[in-house]
């Protein structure tokens, strides 16, 4: 049933009719010029003033690019029509995953607060649910921020705003923010950070993109596993590295990694929430900042580093060179 | 005083299965948490439980791979389902996976408690022996309450938990009407959102097992405007 399946499958069908117009392509001209002497026989019977002899390889080559025409045509309409199932698919996976990742943290604050409702609670145990349920509000918070920055607008119309941010200062306020989650996933996290650096950022912004790496690390990494984010100074470049101990990522999947709404598919992954938009709209964030991001892994349980590079704020480089120049 | 009945609690979202275990053991159950589906397993390996509450989207193993694996052993063992999907695909998934009950997130605490209620007195009545044996036979046919194995017309297969829960209602009560809402209340446990058609369903199903001429039923007969009757000489 699956075999018979995957014949009536975009591609088969398309490459069948192509066959199919190719065969009947040959077929006819075969014929044609098999039977050329006859119609023209025939025809000058009945029209003569008609037929000349050079006339009869136009006919061909007209046919010809008939056919082309023809199969040019079936090949626009089959990549339109592919795009098209894509993106259907892309979108009801997006719905699936997003109405979960919705509906998990309402569930906890729904339980809570009935909880609270139905049940005698003390003080202590009342304190306790309001700081989980303001965790699970906070997720909820980051990722319908995320479902309108990747619908509302354009990430490459966002209307940021820069400011002038020390770049150790703002990952140190980032890990602080997101204590809570790695108490929970019992995360030991490094900051190596050897020389800070100053960047021109939109902090709201780019504390999204680190919220998002940051928790992909910790959903896709075991319990226990560390977190290092290591900022490295460089001459134009500022660059930070998120090192996890995690699943990892197979060749496929790091080139595909960045795209809207591909979530890595493996026996591992599945029960992983996670709309596919998160690294997407990172990295069209990082883009309107003038950087980049890539990631490297040696390969399927054995981690993965996310690389963040942003552009130092030029002034401030000027401004140390006055300062030297001072001196 | 009763032992406390034991629950396992298969969810990986911590702060909802705190939750859960908070609210269970108010009620009086005793609760023991699984993260993930390889530890649920281990678990069940270990302890004996009387329920399991288990969520779909698990790391390692996911819970409709957990279902299977128990009711490869354990055709009875009573599971319910908890899940974010709430399509009646997703529904009926959990539900062929071997879970009695399936509730979608989010849920209202009240509910919960009533389904863990009602599926935990199910297994009650569904444990005792079905007229002081657990082996009850009709014509050439018979059915092992105990492990679920049943010999049909054309041989032995499994009956589902909610298939054998019928027939069990049906063959205590045999010789008398049994209406389609006793059977709802008693098997179903709930009567909202079910149909009595659902109970139609499970008939015809049951009489292909059992019956030579399902048209023509012999032993599960259709009494007009009432319900059913299960009419046997032993």
């Amino acid at each position: 049933m699956r075999k018979l399946k995957a014949l009536f499958h975009p591609i088969f069908i398309f490459i069948g009719v192509q066959v199919a117009w190719i065969v009947l392509m040959a077929v006819w001209i075969n014929w044609y010029l098999k039977n050329s002497r006859k119609i023209q026989e025939f025809a000058q019977k009945i029209r003569p003033d008609l037929f000349a002899d050079e006339l009869n390889w136009l006919i061909l080559l007209e046919g010809c690019l008939l056919m082309l025409i023809i199969l040019a045509g079936v090949y626009i309409i089959f990549v339109y029509w592919n795009k098209q199932a894509r993106l259907n698919r892309l979108q009801s996976n997006f719905v699936s995953s997003v109405s979960h990742e919705l509906k998990s943290p309402l569930a906890s604050i729904q339980l809570y607060l009935e909880t609270m409702k139905y049940q005698k609670v003390s003080k202590e145990e009342s304190d306790e649910f309001v700081e989980m349920m303001l965790t699970d509000t906070e997720r909820l918070a980051s990722l319908i921020n995320n479902i309108l920055e990747s619908s509302k607008y354009d990430p490459k119309n966002m209307q940021l705003q820069f400011q002038s941010v020390q770049l150790g200062t703002f990952l140190r306020e980032v890990v602080e923010g997101l204590k809570r989650q790695f108490e929970e996933r019992n995360c030991e996290v490094k900051l190596e950070i050897t020389e800070d650096c100053e960047l021109m950022l939109d902090t709201r912004a780019m504390q999204m993109v680190f919220n998002n790496l940051i928790g992909n690390a910790l959903r896709y990494s075991p319990i226990g596993a560390p977190l290092t984010i290591r900022v490295r100074k460089g001459k134009k470049y500022c660059e930070i590295d998120f090192i996890d101990q995690g699943m990892g990522l197979g060749k496929k999947d790091l080139k595909k990694i960045f795209r809207k709404f591909y979530r890595v598919t493996n026996k591992k992954s599945q029960n992983i929430e996670g709309a596919g938009l998160g690294l997407f709209i990172s990295k069209e964030i990082v883009r309107t900042h003038k950087g980049q991001m890539r990631v490297s892994s040696e390969g399927p349980g054995k981690g993965s580093v996310f690389t963040v590079q942003l552009p130092r704020d030029k002034n401030s480089k000027r401004q140390t060179a006055a300062n030297r120049g001072e001196e | 005083m009763d032992q406390a009945k034991k629950i396992l609690v298969v969810e990986d979202e911590s702060h909802l299965a705190k939750g859960l275990k908070f609210n269970l053991e108010r009620e009086g159950y005793e609760v023991v948490v699984a993260g993930d589906g390889k530890a649920a397993l281990e678990c069940m390996r270990e302890h004996t439980f009387d329920l399991m509450i288990l969520d779909l989207m698990l790391p390692r193993m996911g819970g409709i791979e957990v279902a299977k694996n128990i009711r490869k052993n354990d055709t009875r063992f009573p599971i319910l389902m908890l899940s974010a999907k709430s399509t009646e695909e997703d529904r009926a998934t959990g539900l062929e996976a071997g879970a009695d009950d399936y509730l979608a997130k989010p849920f209202h605490l009240p509910e919960l408690l009533l389904r863990v209620k009602g599926i935990l007195r199910r297994w009650d009545w569904y444990k005792q022996p079905v007229l002081g044996q657990d082996i009850f036979h009709f014509g050439k046919m018979w059915i092992n309450f105990a492990t679920g194995k049943a010999n049909g017309w054309s041989g032995e297969f499994l009956l589902t938990v909610k298939e054998a829960q019928v027939m069990k209602l049906l063959i205590t009560k045999k010789g008398q009407v049994v209406t389609r809402e006793d059977l709802l209340k008693t098997v179903w446990g709930y009567d909202r959102e079910m149909e009595t058609r659902t109970v139609d369903n499970f008939i015809a199903r049951l009489r292909k097992h059992f019956e030579k001429k399902p048209q023509k039923p012999q032993y599960i007969v259709t009494v007009r405007e009432k319900g059913y009757q299960f009419n046997a000489d032993s």
